[in-house]
């Protein structure tokens, strides 16, 4: 079926299975591999995009049933342009080694501060929770939410210092 | 040109300071590309079929429902690519079981069929419906199931000790202890799947895969189908985590290159999270007979520590850390067995700290367990009995701190406030128990060499088939060859995981930096050696008619001892308006000659610490853990964990610490989390998905101090590197059990602890 899926504020249009998940569309189709295949069961969260600001497991939604906006990894930062402050942070607090789960975390840190759960080092470990790092930089992930948090919370709106 | 000889010392200005990571801004913005993710246009998609069964054969397939799915392209299995690859070849030595070359059933899981079809999706669905018969016949799971085999494990590789009279001075001594003890099945779990891409070009085959040693993986597929390595290109620029389960070549790889030349073209397989426990390796499940001997001051008088660890029916894979155990404390008296027990399961392999991980468990705890009989502390009963030298050859360690790592992390932690007295302290409705002890790791190097290419401009270029696996390897090349041309680490670039670049060793064991970087600095000087020989050699310049020796490079210049320099694009521009380049490699001391052969071929040249003829060389540590019980739920939490590390040079702390630290974590969730479940008539895998198997969640992980102990080791490589990849989770499972114990006064003895363990 024809869809057309708002990504990182552009339109892309394309014909897809009913069956085909967003994550599979945004990798396999429309080439955004910065979203990242860990498990395609919901259970580690390194598919983690954001639709209209909220966090969502791409692995578990078909593509053809989105109609909001999608922010990836890839619409955080224009090329060459400023990281956003959570890229910023991840890079600062050595909050990443083998980087996989690394764009999930991003924009799930990102959900948790608009979510209003990064208030401390026990809400942030909470709320980061559904995404796994089997390298194991959590202490270094919360680091990382925490500088970001204040620098985010000059901007707007959920969606407005994502969507490029 | 490459210079041999010793590495010439030189003040190091840029190693030891912390550095962010030079692909941080790649990974925080997924520009990374993992192997899966690499553009290589109309490829079909695999999906691997695996066996139902854990022991039998295949009787054939109904494809027709398959067959009838839209894309459906292609079925591979033994009947019609059977005899087109052979299997890889085991790092470790030795058979392994097979997949598609016969119809046997070795395990269940093993890969049997690969459908191929036009999308991800239509290959999923035509793989369900691939209707397989088979003839089964009763599994063995695992210890204790009718049918296994046991068997010695031989001399061949790995050592066992016998020191002195183990048997007659435990019969003799004081004070004895002897316990089981018990550590289980354990999965990777990388958040990366085992993916494989291949693409045909006429005879040039490219394989896009993550892999620990690409070098290794391309002469492997090049044995397996019978085809020239140098026709082969391995592709895996970033690696979504390994912990050493893409180490070894895999079948997949073999297949989906078949695959790929069948259908005329590009393959690609994303295997699912489940298939990914029985297509690889895994860590298994170890049964341990320790035996100690004391006199009444705690000196140890024997040690003995006999292992059993499962493998397949056809593999004698096994890890003896047995070898590490022996040498841990000065006993006079040293005994070590160990057996493997073959049961219809795949063949284990490398997992994080191999050897080490599942055997110093029972030993530090036993240790704990002396130390509370005897009442001595823990930290004491094991000062007492340090070694001098290495106790089963004799040999000098090539330093040993590991008592400085106790006494600094002890001061750090707060180790005086514990009341030595089991189940005595208490806070609130938590009981609180602290526990410590011994890590170490054998100090490996590996052959390695390295392209360093310089422009005038001062930007430099390294080049090697090495691998970053999230250690960092990037950064620290860059760093070493900063160093020692000179120049800031941001001039700096460096590539890595591909076989067009010159080999680099498996990055694995604690080894790859102290493989790498020597091989960088090689290259280094021998690219200074060009510059200074042109600039002496020059009739005009500063430097004319001086002793090339005497010149360096120093932030941007060549520069002589007396401070006369000159830029260096004047020096280089001496030999070329574009770029000067050189090639090295190093062969560590006391390796064959025919080392850098055999890396090229893909075999992996390692001079490992306990295998030394001049010295016994391992990092150690101290782990210490606080844990807190609830007094009625028996619920179990770590808010607290510290480790304090002696590991030779490290050349970014930044790094460095994520690495020891995310292996602390690994020990606590081995410690407490960890365990693949067993089917016991099936001889399965039940919990094969990451939900099940438990890692470490954010939530689980409380404070985690890291204290890196500064330890020149000048002996054990010009560099002074020991690694430190593995050597955070040794000891930790020990620590936590130790824990457990001083809050609770119950020892429990089999990993994972639980609730159920504490009731």
């Amino acid at each position: 079926m024809d869809i057309v899926l708002t990504i990182n504020g552009r339109p892309h249009h394309l014909s897809v299975e009913p069956r085909v998940v967003l994550l599979d569309a945004l990798r396999d189709r429309i080439g955004l591999t910065g979203t990242k295949k860990g498990c395609d069961q919901g259970q580690c969260g390194a598919c983690t995009v954001l639709i209209d600001g909220q966090r969502v497991l791409s692995c578990f939604v078909l593509a053809a049933t989105v109609t909001g906006e999608i922010t990836t990894i890839e619409g955080l930062a224009p090329e060459g342009g400023p990281l956003h402050p959570m890229q910023q942070a991840f890079i600062e607090q050595d909050a990443l080694q083998c980087g996989y789960c690394t764009p999930g975390q991003i924009l799930s840190a990102i959900a948790c501060v608009h979510e209003g759960h990064a208030g401390s080092a026990e809400e942030v470990r909470e709320y980061m929770s559904g995404n796994l790092c089997r390298c194991a930089a959590y202490p270094n992930i919360v680091q990382a939410v925490l500088q970001a948090a204040p620098q985010m919370d000059a901007t707007a709106g959920p969606t407005s210092a994502e969507t490029v | 040109m490459t210079i041999q000889g010793p590495i010439r010392p030189q003040p190091f200005s840029r190693i030891g300071k912390p550095t962010p990571r030079i692909d941080g801004a790649a990974k925080v913005t997924g520009r990374a590309l993992y192997p899966s993710d690499e553009s290589v246009p109309h490829a079909a998609h695999a999906f691997l079929v695996t066996s139902p069964i854990a022991r039998g054969r295949v009787a054939g397939f109904d494809l027709g429902d398959a067959r009838a799915v839209p894309g459906f392209l292609d079925f591979l299995c033994h009947e019609n690519v059977g005899g087109q690859a052979k299997p890889p070849k085991q790092m470790a030595g030795g058979e392994t079981t097979t997949t598609m070359e016969s119809d046997r059933i070795w395990h269940d899981g093993q890969i049997i069929g690969v459908v191929l079809a036009d999308s991800f999706e239509a290959a999923r669905e035509a793989a369900f419906k691939v209707r397989i018969q088979t003839e089964a016949e009763p599994p063995s799971a695992t210890f204790g199931s009718a049918g296994t085999t046991e068997e010695q494990r031989e001399d061949e590789q790995k050592e066992d000790f016998a020191v002195g009279d183990a048997e007659m001075a435990l019969a003799a001594a004081p004070v004895m202890l002897d316990a089981w003890y018990e550590t289980p099945t354990q999965h990777h779990n990388a958040i990366e799947l085992f993916t494989t891409t291949c693409a045909w070009n006429g005879r040039q085959l490219t394989i896009w895969e993550p892999s620990q040693f690409v070098y290794g993986l391309r002469g492997n597929v090049a044995q397996q189908l019978g085809i020239e390595p140098a026709d082969i290109r391995v592709v895996s620029k970033f690696v979504g985590g390994a912990f050493g389960s893409k180490g070894g070549a895999t079948a997949r790889t073999a297949w989906i290159a078949i695959a790929a030349r069948r259908l005329g073209r590009p393959v690609k397989l994303v295997a699912t999270r489940d298939q990914g426990f029985t297509i690889a390796t895994y860590r298994a499940e170890t049964r341990h007979h320790l035996r100690l001997g004391a006199n009444g001051e705690g000196r140890l008088t024997a040690v003995s520590h006999e292992g059993w660890e499962v493998t397949s029916r056809p593999s004698f894979y096994n890890v003896s850390g047995t070898e590490t155990t022996a040498r841990m404390y000065a006993a006079p008296n040293i005994l070590t067995r160990v057996a493997v027990v073959h049961a219809d399961r795949n063949t284990p392999g490398f997992m994080r700290a191999p050897p080490e991980q599942p055997y110093m468990f029972p030993l530090e705890c036993a240790m704990d367990e002396l130390a509370a009989r005897l009442g001595i502390d823990p930290i004491e009963l094991r000062r007492r009995n340090e070694p001098a030298r290495d106790p089963v050859t004799g040999l000098a360690f090539s330093g040993r701190h590991l008592m400085t790592c106790f006494d600094r992390g002890a001061a750090e932690f707060g180790w005086n406030r514990r009341n030595a007295q089991p189940a005595s302290m208490r806070d609130g409705d938590w009981l609180v128990g602290l526990g410590c002890a011994a890590s170490t790791y054998t100090a490996n190097i590996a052959a390695s060499t390295a392209r360093v290419t310089l422009r005038p401009d001062g930007q430099a270029q390294v080049r090697l088939a090495g691998h970053d696996i999230g250690t960092g390897a990037y950064t620290v090349v860059a760093i070493t060859a900063a160093d020692r041309l000179g120049l800031p680490v941001g001039q700096v670039t460096v590539e890595m995981g591909d076989t067009e670049y010159p080999p680099a060793a498996l990055a694995a064991g604690s080894s790859h930096t102290a493989s790498i970087t020597h091989a960088v600095v090689r290259a280094c000087d021998a690219l200074l050696a060009q510059i200074a020989t042109a600039a002496t050699a020059s009739n005009a310049g500063a430097f004319a008619g001086r002793e090339p020796a005497t010149l360096s490079l120093r932030d941007g210049h060549l520069v002589a001892p007396d401070d006369s320099s000159e830029s260096l694009a004047d020096a280089v521009g001496r030999i070329s308006a574009g770029a000067v380049e050189a090639y090295a490699e190093n062969v560590p001391d006391g390796m064959p000659a025919d080392a850098i052969g055999k890396l090229y071929q893909g075999q992996l040249p390692i001079l490992r610490g306990q295998k030394r003829v001049d010295m016994t060389a391992y990092s150690f540590g101290a782990q210490f853990v606080e844990v807190r019980i609830h007094a009625r739920t028996r619920e179990i939490r770590v808010p607290r964990m510290l480790g304090a590390f002696s590991a030779g040079t490290i050349l970014n702390p930044t790094t460095a610490r994520s690495q020891l630290m995310g292996g602390m974590i690994w020990g606590l969730g081995s410690a407490l989390l960890e365990k693949t479940e067993i089917d016991q008539r099936a001889a399965r895998y039940t919990n094969d998905n990451i939900a099940e198997y438990h890692i470490a969640v954010n939530a689980d992980v409380r404070r985690v101090d890291v204290m890196m102990l500064p330890e020149p080791d000048g002996a054990v490589n010009p560099l002074g590197i020991k690694g430190i990849g593995e050597l955070g989770i040794v000891g930790v499972n020990a620590a936590v059990a130790n824990a457990v114990f001083h809050a609770t006064g119950q020892r429990v003895r089999r990993l994972p602890i639980r609730i159920e363990d504490l009731l």
